[in-house]
């Protein structure tokens, strides 16, 4: 009886191990099926790799054959006239009665140094390659990182880890070999800017911090060229000219340089890569109405482009101030002075690390591994969106600016009386993106949580660290 | 006692400005004839401005306001505060 009542058991039993042996079989396939598609992928991608470096040699060849030809007409005195293939390809514009040949030829008799080959530089030495400029100096000291991708469009993915300038220099030539391209490989600062400015006529700024803004303010005041400057972060962008028909200069408008802390990078900001396409695009434009005399130039005025609602502004500037310190009739600055120490930032939007704490107020990314299991708060003071975008389990998200508050911090009181003992200090971890919000998260907290048994301390160098010592799979941005 | 005349003006932020009070445009009640340096100080306090009082500036109705001028505010006028956008790309 016993044995008639378990036989059906054990034919469902057999169908079952059944099952799991035709599970295992499929997925033991499905994986060697993966593992054969990612070599090939592997290969596939080895080759384009192997066949864009020759395609590049190639190119390199055709440019040094080209430019040959172009230097000989040169000295043959040809070289300022256009040739009929150049009277084809820019036909478009020399029909318009505002360009014509004259203008045509003065676009290729001219040249622009771009200062920046980033968000603002790429699509504006793009325009100014297409349109027919004779000679683009592109200056940046960076390398490609895969951050710049999205906006920074003059830089495919293989370019990831070159030069920008030499990122560039190779899109631009590919889109128009007819323009004489150099790139500088180099920071541009005091001792090196007058040299370089003084070989264009017209310098676009497109650079990403304070301390090289004034610079090439002061050094195309010195040397009388235009500056078409442009900025944009987030989604907002702003463009002028600069010393240009008598109309104001950097200087002139702020003479006094932003408190360091006051400035926000792309890195911490964030901004949409179309936003600096249309500011260096409108870079472009304004360089290329400067080159062939017309009226109409964005100076004396600012051009305000916010994104969001797609609204341009046009705001009525000053004319030149009489008493502007670098372009005033009686200047005071008369040569270009360091300017990393007149903004008190350095000449680039890198991350600078900051020392708040002292070494025992803070602990490694390996040493909080190691306590990682015992009981502790983990504090992540970035921002909700930034929370969002990865975080270590079990942290809570406290935004540094709600540390302050004392209703903000209140549940986390109780959390940690919840948890903590009388006899002991209950440790608190702060974490953040790189280790400089968590200093200040540690300063805030030691004012809010006073009068609790806790031992606060920041995690060095932030998730960046954790991901970089300890989970390599951790997400960084 | 026309200068003792209380306007609405509209003002609007730019750049730094919006990030640090938090809005695009609000308003403000302000004397319509004040001096640019009074009119500064009432805005930066008014949206605390505190950090870039120094490195803004000011645009009535899309017209740069000069500094140490005496400015004539009518009701609903627009007030643009304009820092530089200098960080980025």
């Amino acid at each position: 009886m016993l044995a008639m009542m378990l036989q059906p058991l054990q034919a469902l039993q057999q169908i079952a191990i059944r099952c799991i042996r035709l599970c295992c079989h499929v997925v033991e396939r499905y994986i060697c099926v993966f593992i054969i598609v990612m070599d090939v992928v592997d290969l596939l991608k080895d080759e384009i790799l192997n066949l864009r470096k020759k395609l590049m040699e190639k190119e390199a060849v055709l440019r040094q054959h080209q430019t040959q030809m172009y230097e000989k007409a040169e000295e043959k005195g040809l070289y300022k006239k256009l040739t009929n293939v150049e009277i084809d390809r820019y036909s478009r514009q020399i029909i318009m009665p505002e360009i014509g040949m004259k203008g045509q030829q003065a676009l290729k008799n001219s040249s622009v140094l771009v200062v920046g080959a980033g968000g603002l530089g790429c699509p504006s030495a793009l325009y100014l390659t297409g349109a027919g400029v004779g000679h683009i100096g592109i200056v940046d000291y960076d390398k490609v990182k895969l951050n710049n991708l999205h906006r920074q469009l003059l830089h495919p993915e293989t370019s990831t880890g070159q030069p920008k300038v030499l990122s560039a220099f190779n899109s631009l030539k590919r889109l128009n070999s007819f323009v004489h391209i150099t790139p500088y490989d180099m920071q541009l600062d005091s001792t090196n800017a007058l040299d370089a400015i003084r070989d264009y006529d017209v310098v676009v700024d497109a650079t990403d911090n304070v301390a090289t803004r004034y610079l090439l303010n002061d050094a195309c005041v010195l040397t009388d060229r235009p500056l078409v400057s442009g900025s944009a972060l987030q989604l907002e962008g702003q463009l002028t000219v600069y010393n240009y028909n008598n109309g104001p200069c950097y200087r002139c408008l702020f003479p006094v340089p932003p408190p360091p802390e006051t400035v926000t990078n792309c890195g911490d900001g964030g901004v949409l890569g179309a936003v600096p396409g249309v500011i260096g695009v409108l870079q472009a434009l304004e360089t290329l109405k400067i080159l062939l005399g017309h009226q109409g130039v964005v100076t004396k005025k600012l051009l305000l482009f916010d994104a969001s609602d797609c609204s341009f502004r046009n705001v009525r500037l000053r004319d030149r101030n009489p008493s502007c310190a670098i372009c005033g009739n009686e200047p005071s600055i008369t040569a270009l002075v360091d300017y990393e120490q007149f903004c008190g930032s350095k000449a680039n939007d890198k991350h600078n690390s900051i020392h708040l704490l002292d070494n025992v107020d803070r602990i490694s990314t390996g040493t909080y591994h190691d306590v990682r299991s015992e009981p502790h708060i983990l504090i992540d003071v970035r921002s909700p969106l930034e929370f969002e975008i990865c975080h270590l389990p079990g942290s809570l998200n406290v935004p540094l600016k709600d540390l302050a508050s004392e209703q903000l911090v209140q549940p986390l009181k109780e959390v940690i009386t919840k948890k903590g003992s009388s006899d002991k200090d209950f440790p608190v971890f702060v974490v953040c993106r790189r280790g400089n919000d968590s200093q200040k998260g540690v300063l805030a907290l030691r004012e809010t949580l006073s009068g609790l048994n806790v031992s606060v301390k920041d995690i060095i160098g932030g998730l960046h660290s954790w991901a970089k010592d300890i989970d390599p799979s951790f997400p960084v941005y | 006692m026309a200068d003792m005349l209380i306007v609405e003006i509209q003002v609007l932020f730019f750049a730094k400005a919006r990030e640090l009070c938090g809005q695009k445009e609000s308003h403000l009640l302000i004397p319509s004839t004040v001096s640019y340096n009074d009119l500064v100080d009432q805005i930066v306090k008014t949206f605390s401005l505190e950090s870039i009082q120094h490195n803004l500036i000011l645009a009535i109705n899309e017209e740069y306001a000069t500094t140490g001028s005496i400015v004539q505010l009518k009701e609903g006028d627009k007030v643009a505060v304009i820092p530089p956008l200098s960080g980025g790309i």
